[in-house]
């Protein structure tokens, strides 16, 4: 297994969505619309590995919450003012989006799974991406965690070749001997 | 792929509180009625077919789910992994909790991680972990969690999966215009308007061996993103035709091995044509038998993927299958009569969901009593 690539984005919790929009335009040309601040979040860790990623390419994205905006958005109207919800804040909520638009920016065709992130996360997107590199589905894998809490992160790694050995239990393992790519907000 | 059995397995839905009552009412014909919700604003009314199990908090409908696949002594699970697949996790929970506080807090949020660890350390899982990935959260989490058993991580995997009736999925499914109005859920019918959400809970253990009471293998499978549209899949159905074909060559089987397949068909617009060109583009006009779920127990999102598989694997040990009614108007060639087909059939099964992801399993029934 070789990394090929890794970045991380931190931010502050104030960093607005337009704030973050206005960070992914730096890397993408055409970013997609309608998208909440998850999707924001790990897309713009995403782009910067767009240049090395290859369209048989699997996606193994984990975030600890739901876009929290969008969760609170959707349950005020619904719970609340008794109405029904936007068309593009409910698809966003019950689909895996951010693992949709990432693969769509980045041309990514091959397998798309979101976990909750765990104590475990990283050997777990690891274990996932090993069985469909090591059967050959795909010859590349981006793995992506977003944690918020208050200030938020996003890690990306970009492995090829099947992973032989212990998984790596964090991003700094995984990514150590890797020049990791770093966005601050 | 290394074939995998579902060993055992639970499922409280629309059609019965257990996986045999259900069957028993498929085969009988005993369509649900559910209940009638209201679209906020426009006032609409709309079905909605509840689970028929006993009441309870969404932990003990989980717990007893589980109870119902490990038996009441169940030996100890540090072999075991447990995948919760579902879209729905706790948002009855955040909704009750909303209505009451008259808003909602950031603070309020639950991590996705939330109930996967709380089972874990309640039941004793050697790991766990939650996987969303819409409609088919279910098909991969049978998908994968067979895969790290032949990967040799895990000895055994426990796939637990449910959809709760949230009020967000109601009104949004309606605000997308995707729900039926007619009431009647009828997937690729001519006249088709929509489909009828459905509560499940569903859980199988999978394992190498058949164990005392396998319902059946699993052969192979194959999961993957249409990158066109976040709502839809191509509509020639090429995406589709891939994914099968990807999951047939998983299985080392042709499709024309394939006795019966389990169409996704939600009964929606697109969905269903995309479906029906997808299965042209694999079989031209000669089919296998086929199957459809969904107007017996409501579309259960991200559990169709084992409520559907464990009710028709089910049943298939248990008799013939019913007939569709509209079969001769039907943009496919579904039978009028009851299918006769053996429990041990070879089936493809389709799962297809927001977010582009497409999934197709292989799998092959075990007759009743066989064993290891």
């Amino acid at each position: 297994m070789t990394v090929i690539a890794a970045s991380e984005v931190h931010g502050l919790a104030s960093i607005s969505d337009k704030d973050l929009k206005t960070a992914l335009s730096q890397w993408l040309d055409n970013p997609p619309r309608r998208i909440d601040r998850l999707i924001l979040q790990c897309l713009l860790a995403a782009a910067p590995l767009k240049a090395k990623v290859r369209s048989h390419c699997g996606l193994y994205l984990a975030s600890a919450h739901p876009a929290r905006a969008t969760m609170g958005a959707l349950l005020e109207a619904v719970c609340v003012q008794h109405k029904q919800p936007k068309p593009f804040e409910f698809v966003n909520s019950v689909s895996n989006a951010a693992g949709f638009y990432i693969a769509q920016q980045l041309g990514i065709d091959g397998p798309n799974l979101f976990i909750g992130a765990g104590q475990q996360v990283w050997p777990q997107l690891q274990a996932l991406a090993n069985l469909d590199l090591r059967d050959g589905l795909i010859e590349q894998a981006l793995l992506l965690v977003c944690d918020e809490r208050g200030d938020f992160s996003v890690q990306a790694v970009l492995l090829e070749g099947a992973i032989t050995g212990a998984y790596a239990n964090s991003f700094s393992e995984l990514s150590a001997g890797t020049e990791v790519q770093r966005i601050k907000l | 792929m290394t074939p995998v059995y579902l060993q055992r397995s639970a499922l409280d839905c629309a059609l019965g509180a257990s996986l045999e009552e259900a069957a028993s009412n498929l085969l009988a014909g005993q369509q649900p009625q559910g209940d009638v919700f209201k679209l906020h604003e426009v006032q609409e009314p709309r079905r909605y077919l509840n689970a028929t199990g006993p009441a309870g908090s969404l932990d003990e409908r989980l717990d007893r789910c589980l109870a119902a696949v490990l038996g009441p002594q169940p030996q100890a699970l540090d072999d075991c992994l447990l995948i919760v697949a579902s879209t729905s996790l706790d948002i009855s929970e955040l909704e009750a909790l909303t209505r009451t506080q008259q808003g909602f807090a950031p603070g309020d949020s639950t991590s996705l991680d939330l109930l996967a660890s709380q089972l874990c350390q309640r039941w004793g899982f050697a790991a766990a972990f939650t996987l969303n990935t819409a409609c088919t959260s279910a098909a991969n989490g049978l998908l994968y969690g067979a895969r790290l058993i032949n990967s040799d991580q895990y000895a055994r995997a426990l796939v637990l999966s449910f959809e709760t009736p949230s009020a967000i999925a109601m009104q949004g499914f309606g605000a997308l215009m995707l729900t039926s109005p007619s009431g009647q859920y009828r997937p690729f019918h001519p006249e088709r308007d929509g489909l009828l959400l459905g509560e499940a809970y569903a859980a199988v253990l999978l394992g190498r061996e058949a164990g005392d009471a396998p319902l059946a293998r699993l052969l192979g499978g194959f999961s993957a993103c249409d990158t066109s549209s976040l709502t839809t899949t191509r509509e020639d159905g090429s995406h589709i035709h891939w994914v099968m074909r990807q999951a047939l060559k998983s299985a080392g089987c042709s499709a024309e091995q394939i006795d019966l397949v389990k169409l996704h068909g939600t009964a929606t617009s697109a969905n269903d044509e995309a479906e029906s060109n997808g299965m042209r583009l694999l079989y031209g006009e000669q089919m296998p038998a086929l199957s459809l779920l969904k107007p017996w127990l409501g579309h259960t999102l991200g559990a169709c993927g084992l409520s559907e598989s464990l009710l028709l694997l089910k049943a298939l040990q248990l008799g013939p299958l019913p007939g569709v009614s509209y079969a001769s108007e039907a943009l496919l060639p579904f039978s009028a009569e009851l299918q006769r087909l053996a429990a041990d059939s070879l089936l493809l099964a389709n799962f297809f969901g927001f977010g582009g992801n497409n999934a197709s399993l292989i799998l092959q029934g075990c007759a009743q009593g066989d064993s290891a």
